[in-house]
């Protein structure tokens, strides 16, 4: 493939949808945190994507997601706050990121032996590394520097917390191979499963490596990140409707619609890149020559009024959605790199009442336990956005718990 | 109108939203890829389609009396 300085913009709905599903387009969004992204599987194509996208969905299916969310996530929910209860606030980027992160290394397969605070904490600073990696294209940093820190940083997590948590796996699945124990007994997470299928992927230790930091970082991070932002967006509607305070505390739908309006007005990634390895016309005529970087702007696309409506920069979660259009928009990407944990995050999406089996995923139930739990601003501390990166993160958002 | 699902096996990421919105019309196969079952044939018309419009990866195609539908 020849490469061109051709780049093309797209900022509307339908042609993001028809590029998200074009097999011709790669991925290219992570070309700069290669130090982290290298040959993990959001960055893969073609056959090696297919092959292990499938043996990793198998981690991502309803059932697993219906046993997180009802079996394992309140219990951590109410572990994790309970110390910022009785201290009265919290600072939700730190405690969003300390929360996600205790079910992301259990989907990961990363193991805390010790189970104390001090080493959660410890493998939230190695995460903040992988986070900071993954999102080098928007560094306001010197990235070569910047890279060599987080490549001693990912080393130095795969001796302390890798490296045993693979040694404990194989024994595992050498005791099931002997025939000494049986598949109950193997963790259900990325880890196993590639240790089980090493020889059919034909993993170096490096990319095993960074396929896990990237499944911690992935899971942990942008969970975190909607949780913030989606209590600052309903901070402010609450602000505006009071009424809908008591309707946030009760009722799941209302907090899942909360999320997925904030999720759509605010994207992970500002922008979807793709680079093309044929020459492409979408169906709306756009052409696109190989070797062209192809920027799909999610900020515009989400708010495409062609879609939601001449009221589309706002904050609704009563907005109606037309049919076959994500209440998030496009947010989680679409065709082959669509999210894997989308469900998890943000459940399933419904346009009918959806009875007592409803999944409305992990964010929302966050949320909605924030505002059980008293959350408002702390006036003494406004949130502050962090200057490190030109993604609209917050770096500080202190809320106050209690009556 | 009869309407029939296809899903394009070399496109299934196996993400399993089909199988787990509609079970007993979508199936895993032995490779753990999806596939219609005679051909989701047992949905309703407006079930199917939204089925095949949220596949992940786009990989459903449904068709009406073997004309295709269009799912945008």
């Amino acid at each position: 493939m020849t490469e061109t300085l051709t780049e093309i913009v797209i900022d509307n709905f339908s042609d993001a949808r028809d590029a998200y599903r074009q097999k011709d387009l790669r991925q290219g969004l992570y070309d700069a945190g290669a130090v982290v992204m290298d040959g993990v599987l959001v960055n893969l194509h073609g056959d090696e994507h297919r092959l292990r996208r499938r043996l990793e969905n198998r981690m991502f299916r309803r059932e697993t997601f219906e046993h997180y969310e009802r079996d394992l996530f309140p219990g951590v929910m109410e572990q994790t706050l309970v110390p910022h209860v009785a201290a009265g606030r919290t600072e939700l980027v730190h405690f969003g990121h300390e929360l996600m992160l205790n079910l992301a290394a259990v989907t990961a397969g990363v193991d805390r032996p010790q189970g104390t605070r001090a080493e959660t904490e410890r493998l939230h600073r190695y995460v903040g590394y992988f986070i900071e990696g993954a999102t080098l294209a928007h560094s306001t940093q010197d990235r070569a520097e910047r890279t060599a820190v987080i490549a001693g940083q990912l080393r130095a997590w795969r001796e302390e917390f890798l490296v045993p948590s693979i040694a404990r796996r194989r024994s595992l699945l050498d005791a099931v191979t002997a025939g000494g124990a049986g598949e109950e007994s193997l963790p259900r997470d990325v880890l196993t499963a590639l240790l089980r299928h090493g020889d059919e992927l034909s993993l170096a230790d490096d990319v095993m490596t960074r396929e896990v930091a990237f499944f911690l970082l992935a899971g942990a991070h942008t969970s975190a990140t909607a949780f913030v932002r989606t209590i600052d967006h309903a901070l402010s509607w609450v602000a505006e409707h009071p009424d809908d305070l008591d309707r946030l505390r009760e009722d799941r739908l209302f907090a899942q619609r909360c999320v997925h309006e904030t999720i759509r007005l605010n994207p992970s990634s500002p922008v979807g890149v793709r680079r093309a390895l044929a020459d492409i016309t979408l169906r709306s005529g756009v052409h696109i020559a190989e070797g062209s970087k192809v920027v799909i702007d999610l900020a515009k696309v989400n708010r495409d009024p062609a879609i939601f409506g001449d009221n589309a920069d706002a904050f609704d979660p009563t907005r109606t959605m037309p049919d076959g259009i994500a209440p998030f928009g496009l947010s989680f990407a679409a065709g082959m790199h669509v999210c894997i944990g989308q469900d998890l995050a943000a459940g399933v999406v419904t346009n009918e009442d959806p009875g007592e089996g409803h999944l409305t995923g992990l964010v929302p139930v966050a949320v909605q336990r924030m505002f059980r739990a008293g959350a408002r601003r702390d006036p003494e501390n406004p949130p502050e956005r962090d200057k490190t990166t030109a993604r609209p993160y917050w770096s500080s958002y202190q809320v106050l718990l209690g009556a | 109108m009869a309407l029939l699902a296809r899903v394009d096996k070399d496109v299934c990421i196996s993400s399993g939203k089909c199988v787990a919105d509609a079970q007993g019309s979508f199936e895993f196969d032995a490779d753990e890829i999806a596939q219609a079952v005679d051909g989701a044939a047992a949905l309703d018309r407006a079930r199917l389609i939204a089925i095949a419009r949220t596949c992940p990866s786009g990989a459903i195609s449904v068709t009406e009396d073997g004309v295709p539908l269009n799912l945008d």
